[in-house]
C-alpha cells in the first residue's frame, strides 16, 4: 500500500543514495519503510571521530508534517542524548519543517556531534563534564567510540564472525 | 483527403524551484494526494515568495497548533492574494 508518507520516504531514500552527504548513512530496513536504520561515523577534529555510531528512525503517516523518532542504538555519550539514547534536536520536535528529509536529519545530527548544547541537557553528567573538565567528557566518549566498533551484530554476539579479536579494548 | 490540424499545447508552472519542498514531487506533477497535474492541484505562493503544491501547504498549516510557519523561512505563512 502506497501513502503520501511513503512515496516521500522513496523519495527521501533515492536522494541520499544520488546525493550521499559524508560521513552518514541510511536506508529503510528491509520489510519496512517506516522503520530506517542509519549510522553516523564520529565527525573528525572531535571525541566521536572513528566512531560509527548506529541509529533508528521511525517514521508515522503523518511524516512529513510529523518529524520521525530517532534514537541512537549505540551506546552514546553526550550532552543532549538521553540514557535511552533518544535526542534533545530542537529541528526533530518544535522547530520541526516538513521539509526537512532524512538526509537533513542525518546531517543535523551529526552536527550536534560537533557542537554539543550543554544548556538543555539531556544527559547532565555529560553536559557538566563537557563545560567542566573536558578532558574528562573526552575520555567517556572514547570508551563508547570503542563500544561502537563493536555492536555490528547487534544483538547478542553472533560466534565471533570477522575479526572481532581486534578490538580487546571493548565494553 | 483533406489537410487536418491536431492542437498540441504544453503548460507549466512558474515557480522558483522544480519541486516542492514539503513531498518533494515535481511542480509539474502533483502532491501525492493526488492523480493528475493541473488545475485539480494547484500551486500557491505566500507572501515570503515560497511556493508549494496547495495541498501540501494545508496539511502543514493543519498539522501545527499554535502558529503557522513557512516550512521554508519560517515567517508566519500568509497567503498572496491572486
Amino acid at each position: 500500500m502506497t501513502t503520501p508518507a511513503r512515496r516521500r520516504l522513496m523519495r527521501d531514500f533515492k536522494r541520499l543514495q544520488e546525493d550521499p552527504p559524508a560521513g552518514v548513512s541510511g536506508a529503510p530496513s528491509d520489510n519496512n519503510i517506516m522503520l530506517w536504520n542509519a549510522v553516523i561515523f564520529g565527525p573528525h577534529d572531535t571525541p566521536f571521530e572513528d566512531g560509527t555510531f548506529k541509529l533508528t528512525i521511525e517514521f508515522t503517516e503523518e511524516y512529513p508534517n510529523k518529524p520521525p523518532t530517532v534514537r541512537f542504538i549505540s551506546k552514546m555519550f553526550h550532552p543532549n542524548v538521553y540514557a535511552d539514547g533518544s535526542i534533545c534536536l530542537d529541528i526533530l520536535q518544535n522547530r520541526w519543517s516538513p521539509t526537512y528529509d532524512v538526509s537533513a536529519i542525518l546531517t543535523s545530527i551529526q552536527s550536534l556531534l560537533h557542537d554539543p548544547n550543554p544548556n538543555s541537557p539531556a544527559n547532565y553528567e555529560a553536559a557538566q563534564l563537557y563545560r567542566e573538565t573536558r578532558r574528562e567528557y573526552e575520555k567517556k566518549v572514547a570508551a563508547i567510540v570503542q563500544e561502537s566498533w563493536n555492536d555490528d551484530d547487534d544483538d547478542d554476539d553472533d560466534e565471533g564472525e570477522e575479526d572481532e579479536e581486534e578490538s580487546k579494548a571493548g565494553s | 483527403m483533406g489537410n487536418s490540424w491536431t492542437g498540441v499545447a504544453t503548460w507549466k508552472w512558474i515557480a522558483n524551484d522544480d519541486n516542492c519542498g514539503i513531498c518533494r514531487m515535481a511542480f509539474d506533477g502533483c502532491c501525492p494526494d493526488c492523480k493528475l497535474p493541473g488545475d485539480d492541484c494547484p500551486l500557491v505562493w505566500g507572501q515570503c515568495s515560497h511556493v508549494f503544491h496547495m495541498h501540501c501547504i494545508v496539511k502543514w498549516l493543519q498539522s501545527q497548533s499554535t502558529n503557522s510557519p513557512c516550512p521554508m523561512c519560517r515567517q508566519e505563512w500568509k497567503w498572496k492574494a491572486g
